[in-house]
């Protein structure tokens, strides 16, 4: 099953993947952020992406928890998200691993520029008796100006020793060779920013349906504020 | 016709002075290749030059037909007709290369190109440098090799058609095949009268590309300028010379060299005994 949501449509929910169920669930934000927890239950062999993709305005909290309740059961969840003026958000997506053979990824891309504040959080949890499970959380945010704040803070958190968990995380500038790079080939600063950026956050469209991807592309590209 | 100027010029990396007093004069039509053992400046220059943020300068001008080239950002040297080709061109990831052509060269127009004129030229570019067309539709540098990495390199100095190229060991991690077409793009571009400050270890580059003019570089100063005959005499005899017949000593790489290898008593070593 394949759910796309935009905006308004974005709140409060409670999704169930039953036994050998897809579940494709893509979440847009265009205009105002969404305050809101979504819970995921997963059964046996169930499989669940979930995607992000986050221009809006506005603070708050994204939550979005997958309990992995049943053996075989598997997700993923990749983030894009751009926090500019003075926002506030926080994305916290969390995997909680409750039986053996289960699952998980958790990959988050995002900028902050000008006063935005933004936070990736989640905590994968491999309960104990999760025995040849594995977790990945990875989280990189680039931090465009020096007003800007990012923070990433993944979490594992283990009670099982036959498991594979790793997590990454990473704040920073925009490279500095790679921006000497393309502005040593005639790219106004400006450009050369905004090329880095959509290349950074493009990735995301791959997850939603082609239906969105003009939609998707133009608010990338309009993303920058710079200009 | 074009000159592009460096005087006295004076540039530090961290704190760490590496040129000494640079001067230098390239004109378009000639071919310079610049020589000098490991460490003392020739990538320096070079990077000083287009504009690197890693590179201080500290005194001494740099200009382009009178312009003051330090004091514009380094796109602006770009489309004052200056294009370096990197020695380790960085991978960029999610930028595709045709898209950055494309901006690339519009950059330098007041009306962007047809998407039909802009992809026949780059087609033709590609089929010049011999690496397949598809390629374009890579993001930059992602995942090619060495010799990949330094051919898309020419070809965007093709694609921009500077006045000045300046070439940074433009050889190093190409084969023989590769080479003869690298050198064979460049040759055309000195035809069309390009000035080139070329950078190599090696005689076989400069065979294929015919220098006018040779210099020197030691201890962050041009010690000895010349005919292209300075090329085969570095490649046959090596830098001792310039210390025994011009009195430059030649400073040795610093960095910290463990002296201690296998078959040395470490501790004699360590008391220097």
């Amino acid at each position: 099953m394949e759910v796309c949501l935009v905006d308004e449509q974005i709140k409060d929910l409670e999704f169930e993947v039953k036994e050998d169920e897809e579940l494709k669930l893509s979440l847009a934000c265009f205009e105002t952020f969404k305050n809101c927890e979504i819970n995921v239950k997963v059964h046996k062999n169930g499989k669940i992406d979930a995607a992000f993709a986050d221009f809006s305005k506005g603070s708050g909290t994204l939550r979005m928890n997958v309990y992995l309740l049943e053996e075989g059961a598997s997700a993923s969840f990749h983030g894009a998200c751009l926090c500019g003026g003075s926002d506030k958000k926080k994305i916290d997506a969390s995997l909680i691993h409750e039986a053996p053979h289960t699952k998980g990824l958790v990959s988050n891309y995002g900028i902050a520029q000008e006063e935005g504040k933004l936070a990736f959080l989640g905590t994968s949890h491999l309960k104990h008796g999760t025995v040849s499970s594995s977790t990945r959380q990875e989280a990189k945010i680039i931090v465009f100006d020096p007003t800007s704040d990012g923070r990433c803070d993944p979490i594992l958190k283990i009670d099982e020793a036959d498991i594979t968990a790793s997590h990454a995380a990473t704040v920073g500038k925009l490279n500095d060779d790679h921006l000497f790079y393309l502005l040593s080939r005639g790219l106004s600063e400006d450009k050369a920013k905004r090329l880095m950026i959509m290349g950074y956050l493009k990735p995301i469209i791959a997850y939603f349906p082609e239906s969105m991807t003009e939609r998707l592309t133009a608010a990338i590209e309009g993303g920058v504020a710079h200009d | 016709m074009s000159e592009l100027v460096i005087k006295d010029l004076h540039v530090s990396v961290k704190g760490k002075p590496i040129l000494k007093g640079v001067n230098l004069t390239l004109r378009q039509g000639e071919t310079l290749a610049l020589l000098g053992p490991n460490g003392h400046g020739k990538s320096t220059l070079l990077s000083a030059i287009m504009g690197h943020p890693s590179f201080t300068v500290d005194s001494g001008s740099i200009t382009l037909d009178g312009k003051d080239v330090l004091a514009m950002t380094v796109d602006e040297r770009s489309k004052a007709g200056v294009f370096l080709a990197m020695q380790y061109p960085p991978e960029i990831p999610g930028v595709n290369s045709a898209d950055f052509y494309k901006a690339a060269m519009n950059e330098r127009r007041e009306r962007p190109m047809s998407l039909f004129q802009f992809f026949s030229g780059l087609q033709a570019a590609y089929k010049e440098i011999g690496i397949p067309f598809e390629m374009s539709n890579r993001n930059l540098n992602e995942g090619f090799s060495g010799g990949e990495r330094k051919r898309n390199e020419i070809l965007q100095m093709k694609l921009l058609d500077p006045k000045f190229a300046l070439l940074d060991e433009i050889d190093s991690g190409l084969d023989v095949d590769a080479m003869q077409i690298v050198a064979k793009a460049i040759e055309e571009e000195e035809a069309k009268g390009k000035g080139f400050l070329v950078v190599s270890h090696y005689a076989r580059l400069y065979e294929m590309i015919h220098p006018t003019r040779a210099a020197v570089m030691v201890n962050g100063r041009i010690a000895v300028e010349g005919g292209p005959e300075l090329i085969k005499r570095i490649d046959t005899q090596g830098y001792e010379w310039i210390k025994t017949e011009l009195g430059i000593p030649v400073e040795k790489e610093e960095g910290p060299m463990n002296k201690v290898s296998i078959g040395v008593c470490a501790t004699k070593e360590a008391l220097g005994k």
